[in-house]
Order: C-alpha cells, then structure tokens, then sequence
C-alpha cells in the first residue's frame, strides 16, 4: 500500500506549522490538517527567548519582525504588599516583595541573537507560521477535522473530513499537534489530568489599558506583567499585543471558580477586585472581547511516542501558563521530535524505538518545568526575593528564558532547599507568605 | 580570614537598621533588646534587604533555616547569628 503522504500533521498551529516546516524542509512530503480557517483567536500570547533560534531556522523570523509584534525585553512581577512596606517606613532601596523584574539579555542564550522576544497576537503569529509551512512545500488544509485515525494496518490511516464526507488519507507517520484538544490521547485513551494543577484562567483583551499602572519602573510598561493577587494561588496576566490591546488573564483555583457557580464575568471581576488599583485600571479601560475560559487545566500522557506517531506541543503535555511556556513547547518539541523523524525516514523505519531521545529530552524538560511552577506557586511572593538574588538570578533566568531542555538547572535544588526550610518552620519570617498549592514529593508519572 | 569583630558587625547592623527601617522619631528608642519583629521595625519583607545587606558587607550567607523569630528578635540576636556564621563560614 501506498502512503497519500509521509508525514500527516493534526492541528496547524504553533507546534503543526514548526514540524511542517521542518519536515518539508527535509525533503518529506507533510500534509497538516487544521479544523478551523486561519485566522483565529488563541490563548498563549506571550513567547520566551527559547522560540528564536527555532523560528530562524525555519525562516520565520523575518516575517515575525515585519508583523511588528511589541517587543518583549523581560518579565516583571508586582505584589499587594506595597501598602504595608509603604507603613512600615520602607526606603525602596530595592524592591522588597513588592515586585521585581529581569531583563532577557542578562544571560546570554544559545542560538538566541536578539535580547528581546515577542507579544503576538496568536491569529496573525500562527497564520505567519503555517503560511511559512506551506511556502517550504508543506500541504495545508484549513477547515478540514481529522477523526480517527487507525493505526490497525501497515501504515496509519487518517479519517479526515472533507465537504461531509470521511476520507480515508494514508501516510506513513502521523504527528499530533492537535493543542488542548489532544486528538491523540483521547483516542488512544492516554491521557492523565494532573491533581496538583487544578486551576483555571479566564480571559479577555482590553483597550486602552494603562500598562504602566502597576508598573515601578515605568519605561518596563511593555514587559510581561504577573500581578499578584491577595488570594490563594492567584495571579493575573497583563500582556500588550498592540499598542493599545492589552490581554489580561486572571488564572485561580477551580474551586474558587466554582465558588462563583461558574460564572465567569462573576470570577473574574471579583477575583481582580482583590487588589483594587488593579480593578481600577481595568475599570478604565474597555473590553473588547467577551470573557473566555481555559479548564482542563492540566494533564500528560502515559505515551508521547508509539509505532508511527508521536505527540508534540499542548497536544502531549500542559502544565500551567504561568511562565509564558506554551508556544516554546510547541516549536522546541517540535523541532526536537523532527530531528528523530527525519531520522526514522531516512531508514524507513518509523518505529516506536526511533522517538525514545525525543521523548526523553522532552520528558526531563517538562519535569524541571513542573518543579519550577510547583515551586513558584509554593513561594508565592518569596519568589521576588529569589529573582532579586544576584546568587540566584541568573539561574532563575535560564528557566524564564525556556532554556530547560538540558541538564536540571541548579535552581531547582537551592529552591528545593528553600521551600523545605520555610515550610518545617513555622517560626520562619517567611513561613505566612507561601502559597497553599503544593506539589506531591515526587513528579507525577507522566 | 579572621572572624569579624562582634562590635563592628553590630554597629554596622544597627546603623542600617535606624537608617533604611526607622522614621526620625523612632531613632532614640532603638536598644540592643528592642523587640523589632514585635514593634513591626522589621518583618518578613524587610529581612530580605537585610540580607542581602549581611551577605555585601560581611560576606555571610544566612542559609534559609536560619531566618527564623528567634535570630531576627533584636539586634543583639541578628549580631550573635552574623557572628557565628562569619566563624563558620571562614573556617
């Protein structure tokens, strides 16, 4: 039997566009399959420096400068606590808990040649990248679902459906880029949903916003901003996409969402009235867009590689958004995965046995990203003294930047030993500033 | 390297404390024993300047089982805790 094409992508975004474009690179004949018509809103606006070297080398990065998406230089973090230091005499010599920022370029990063990133608007950012894909060779079809694909035969066959009817497409390998939807572990029933993270975002874009509101430093009013709330494993995004179009996401507890009865309009506000110079800023401004909302929060796989496919991007692992991850997992895994793909072809073997240095490189990275967020959350505000922290500051960095694909970054060890000594003391100045989350003493089996 | 003198870190902590942490009025109450986790001169978000203060003049690491009630109480204490870590840690 012959295959209709090599490789067959589910999903166009982010992760689908960057296998696509590397695979047709290489010679191999790609079809992506994208269920809706490019453009379209998404969730995940905010890139880490990790994503350059991977959209020079599929030749993106031209066509991303000319978008003129805002640059993104660094990331700053603001806290409520501001008012008591202000009553306790504090002299502002540094910055305290109150907040605390970095700037991308203190650490120099592999393959990385700019000292910023972007704020995209994901409906231009990911149209650029699948347009890419399909300049280098790769066929594109939008609007078009995949159903099931069986992998009973030689080789999978895709059900995909075109103008309402199931057409079988055969290939020989089929990579799953299908985002939150995860095409493949649903089918495959692989799918585990994380205990720990159990959170969830609402979200919206603002007009008018004053960015700079919050901000100490106000010439960083263009960073990311993660805005602390007074309330348990609370955090709000602030992120410009133009000029004027500011997105802002508040993620919680579920719990507390279903506090609200699932009101989202009711979680929302309520949730950012806790710190009021913030619900101020919002008053002032106006929404543009009606309130989204991001559940199933988090999850992994038992399985992110098998005989003839493997999973990339959301579609393999979510943890939480909360260091700007998403589009970096999306284009480094599939970069990653491509390498062992590209391999399999040339010996015509697409067994499972051929992913297993994807799947652990990507394995060891999400499991030093979990550790970080688990840790962050556990901080909770401490974790602007760690930043402020020459010793540590760096270190910190290396994670920020998305640089996790290697060895465990000695940061995790010395947060490690931090958290440990702040939570066995109740005595410990710092014991009433962690966060309730708590990650379980060993990382989940997926 | 010697142990730093105990008076020199005293003086050197006190000093920062009566200038970063206290208003004017307050300057003249400032004691060895003045209970500054109680009086609020000094709490949990302060500590870290203070810290990093230790660890720039002194070249002390506080490690984070020691940010304790009982080593910040006072700046007879927070003396006493600089002083024998810059014993342990030169040794």
């Amino acid at each position: 039997m012959d295959a209709d094409f090599d490789i067959g992508i589910i999903g166009g975004g982010p992760a689908g566009a960057t296998a696509a474009a590397y695979l047709a690179k290489a010679g191999l004949s790609v079809a992506v399959f994208e269920r809706e018509v490019f453009p379209r809103e998404h969730v995940g606006e905010s890139l880490v420096p990790a994503t350059t070297p991977v959209l020079i080398e599929t030749g993106c990065m031209d066509k991303v400068e000319q978008a003129g998406f805002p640059k993104k230089y660094g990331a700053a973090w603001t806290s409520a606590e501001e008012r008591e230091i202000d009553r306790m005499g504090f002299r502002n010599l540094t910055n305290g808990f109150r907040s605390a920022e970095v700037l991308f370029s203190e650490r120099d990063q592999t393959g990385v040649d700019r000292d910023y990133t972007f704020h995209v608007d994901r409906a231009l950012f990911d149209q650029i990248l699948l347009k890419n894909a399909e300049s280098l060779g790769a066929t594109v079809y939008q609007g078009v679902a995949v159903g099931e694909v069986d992998f009973s035969g030689d080789l999978p066959v895709m059900r995909v459906r075109l103008g309402g009817r199931s057409v079988p497409i055969t290939v020989r390998m089929v990579v799953d880029a299908s985002g939150r939807r995860t095409h493949l572990g649903n089918q495959l029933k692989t799918k585990v949903t994380d205990p720990v993270f159990n959170q969830y975002a609402v979200h919206t874009w603002f007009d008018r916003l004053d960015r700079s509101a919050l901000a100490v430093n106000k010439e960083q009013a263009d960073y990311i901003f993660i805005h602390f709330l007074p309330v348990a494993d609370t955090w709000v995004w602030q992120i410009p996409i133009t000029d004027t179009i500011t997105s802002v996401g508040v993620v919680s507890q579920r719990s507390r969402f279903r506090s609200f009865d699932g009101d989202r309009e009711k979680f929302f506000w309520n949730t950012v009235a806790s710190r009021p110079e913030l619900l101020d800023v919002l008053k002032n401004a106006e929404q543009v867009r009606p309130l989204k909302a991001e559940g199933d929060y988090s999850y992994g796989m038992t399985q992110i590689v098998g005989d003839n496919h493997l999973l990339i991007g959301d579609a393999a692992r979510f943890v939480d958004p909360i260091f700007s991850s998403g589009v970096s997992v999306a284009l480094n895994s599939a970069r990653i995965a491509c390498q062992d793909i590209i391999a399999a072809a040339r010996a015509g073997d697409f067994g499972r046995h051929r992913f297993t240095r994807y799947e652990s490189k990507l394995r060891r990275a999400v499991r030093n990203w979990y550790e970080f967020i688990s840790m962050y959350y556990r901080l909770n505000i401490l974790f602007t003294a760690f930043v402020q922290d020459d010793r540590y500051r760096l270190d910190v960095l290396k994670m920020l930047q998305g640089d996790v694909y290697d060895d465990e970054p000695k940061v995790l060890a010395t947060m490690r030993e931090i958290v440990r000594a702040v939570e066995e003391d109740p005595q410990h100045l710092w014991h009433p500033y962690l966060g309730t989350l708590r990650a379980p003493a060993a990382a989940p089996g997926f | 390297m010697p142990v730093i003198d105990r008076a020199r870190i005293n003086a050197a902590i006190t000093a920062y404390v009566s200038v970063q942490f206290l208003d004017e009025s307050e300057l003249s109450e400032l004691e060895q024993e003045t209970p500054l986790l109680d009086w609020g001169v000094l709490n949990s978000m302060n500590t870290s300047m203070l810290l990093a203060y230790i660890r720039k003049e002194f070249g002390v690491t506080v490690p984070p089982a020691h940010i304790t009630w009982r080593h910040f109480q006072s700046l007879k204490s927070i003396t006493e805790l600089v002083h024998d870590l810059s014993a342990q840690q030169t040794a």
